[in-house]
């Protein structure tokens, strides 16, 4: 182990993750409104220009979003070091993640070259910097424990999902060529950036944090130290044998499910948790998800099978992996505005007792509505892939859950706000 | 012989079960059980950082020469939760059940933190740089 420049103190102001955080419902939001404006059509197939805007707002505009700006708060926890000038890094891939985002979403509804080159040069800037930055970090500092093993894989997926995406995107703009090979790419892409990328580092987490927030056992040692790199190594070979291996991804994420509800099951903190409910949920969707996806289509209802793929992605992206990001966000908002405070108190410890806990920070039964909010809209979700006509309920509802997380936010740092004048004047005095 | 992130971490699972209890209690507000765990998650609490602050962590500055790194770090960190503690304290006596589990989900996430970064990154550095470690522990356990 590399024990030179750790600091274990090396968190970054909490603007910087704030801001990824922040911007991430309004994504969704704007998800809401290209709902409604484009009626039923947008749900006829996943290759819809309409469809593949809406796909890229929830997986870059919100998922990644939050996932960066996640990982910059958790590497100094595992890793003892932070990034090399994270103002600067921050500043810069959040602001081309967004320009980027929005014009790629853009360029799928109103295709243009000049849209497209503008989303390809922003996203690859943003996601290639801050993918350096923190490979810098991950590759010269090592710390026990399996979950750093999965950080790296699921940093190495984020950057096949770049490549392909950047690729898939020359192509459009007749840059590269790659003949006949678009929906082998296309699917690959999306397939990383789901189960790679988001799956891997969901899955990295919860090995760390189910056992540790809720006094549990820790994950069986062959799920901890193989499932991550069995699930990367068999997203490679999906490249060239998909037929064969994704349905062994799919067991994957149902073994990782079933050890999951154990760990949760074996839990001594048991008072209630949203969090926990939502990690509950995302369990729950994998196993449902496993019955879905080996039950022969002949079994299924003609709308329903039709819709197979789609409802899968959707569901696995809905119940799951948003799931995760929200139960996870419920932990973090408050902590984060509470240590941050309790940092500023250093110089005058007595400053300390102005500062709320973090229930004050983000009320519990405001963490419940959350949850029963995201049930709600992900069984419309679920409805509208079926029955199309129900699109401005989803919109409706999107609309509702994530002004809801984006209030529970601004609350929680408008506290903070308010908390850090009274501990400035209590060290002023 | 038990070694140092053996031992160490086994008493941070230790507090956390006894910090569990104490908390369920509250919750279903049986303050006198309440006030049995949460003493003796403190008793505890108090000895493991002692024998941190005290001990493992002057032999790692000594072994190393860092004296301004995580060990520094660590120790602000148990200020910061001995403060909270102190709060708890009060909660408790007030029999402030909404107090008393915002005040514990503060330090449960607080403690936690902490813990991950001694049992990912201290405990094993110290197992590496302490030439004595299995000895001193030996003398934690027949304390």
């Amino acid at each position: 182990m590399n024990i030179n420049g750790l600091s274990f103190n090396a968190l970054p102001p909490i603007d910087l993750p704030f801001r990824f955080f922040l911007t991430a419902p309004i994504f969704i939001i704007l998800c809401a409104f290209l709902i409604l404006f484009s009626g039923e059509a947008l749900w006829l197939s996943r290759w819809q220009p309409s469809m593949l805007a809406l796909t890229h707002g929830f997986t870059l505009g919100f998922l990644t979003m939050v996932m960066m700006g996640a990982l910059l708060q958790l590497l100094p926890v595992i890793g003892g070091v932070g990034i090399v000038k994270p103002r600067l890094v921050v500043y810069f891939c959040h602001s081309t993640l967004v320009i980027g985002t929005l014009c790629l979403m853009a360029n799928f509804i109103w295709p243009s070259t000049l849209l497209a080159i503008s989303s390809l040069i922003f996203l690859v800037c943003s996601i290639g910097v801050y993918f350096f930055a923190l490979a810098w970090v991950l590759v010269k500092k090592l710390s026990q424990g399996d979950s750093i093993i999965g950080f790296r894989l699921a940093m190495s997926a984020l950057f096949i999902v770049l490549l392909l995406g950047a690729g898939l995107l020359s192509q459009s703009i007749g840059f590269i060529s790659i003949n006949g090979m678009g929906k082998m790419l296309t699917n690959n892409h999306a397939l990383f950036g789901l189960a790679g990328w988001g799956s891997l580092l969901i899955i990295s987490v919860s090995f760390q944090v189910i056992p540790m927030f809720h006094v549990a056992p820790s994950f069986p040692k062959l799920i901890s130290r193989y499932l991550p790199s069995s699930l990367f190594i068999l997203l490679i070979i999906a490249f060239f044998q998909p037929v064969f291996v994704v349905p062994i991804i799919v067991l994957i994420h149902g073994v990782f499910a079933l050890s999951l509800l154990l760990v949760i099951s074996k839990r001594k903190r048991k008072i209630p948790d949203s969090t926990i409910r939502f990690w509950q949920l995302a369990a729950l969707t994998l196993i449902g998800l496993n019955i879905f996806y080996f039950t022969p289509n002949k079994y299924l209802s003609p709308l329903v099978s039709q819709q197979k793929t789609l409802l899968i992605t959707a569901i696995y992206l809905y119940f799951y992996l948003i799931a995760v990001i929200q139960g996870m966000l419920l932990k973090i908002l408050p902590f984060l505005s509470y240590t941050h405070l309790q940092q500023k108190c250093l110089i005058n410890f007595s400053a300390m007792q102005v500062i709320p806990h973090m229930h004050n920070f983000l009320n519990k039964k405001h963490g419940q509505w959350l949850f029963y909010l995201h049930i709600m809209t992900g069984m419309v979700l679920f409805y509208t892939l079926v029955i199309p006509s129900a699109y401005w309920l989803l919109s409706l509802l999107l609309l509702i859950e994530f002004s809801w997380l984006l209030y529970l936010m601004i609350k929680a740092m408008r506290l903070y706000f308010l908390t850090l004048t009274k501990i400035n004047s209590f060290v002023n005095e | 012989m038990t070694s140092i992130p053996e031992f160490m971490t086994s008493k941070h699972r230790e507090c956390d079960e006894l910090f569990t209890e104490a908390e369920a209690a509250a919750a279903k507000a049986d303050w006198s059980l309440a006030l049995t765990k949460w003493q003796s998650f403190a008793l505890e609490l108090t000895k493991h950082f002692g024998q941190e602050e005290d001990i493992l962590f002057p032999k790692f500055e000594q072994a190393t020469g860092m004296t301004a790194g995580p060990t520094q770090v660590m120790r602000m960190e148990h200020q910061q939760m001995r403060a909270l503690v102190q709060d708890l304290d009060n909660a408790l006596a007030a029999q402030d059940k909404d107090e008393y589990l915002g005040l514990s989900e503060t330090l449960m996430v607080m403690m936690q933190q902490h813990n991950m970064k001694e049992e990912m990154m201290l405990y094993p550095m110290m197992e590496q740089n302490v030439a004595d470690g299995e000895q001193i522990i030996a003398q934690f356990q027949a304390s």
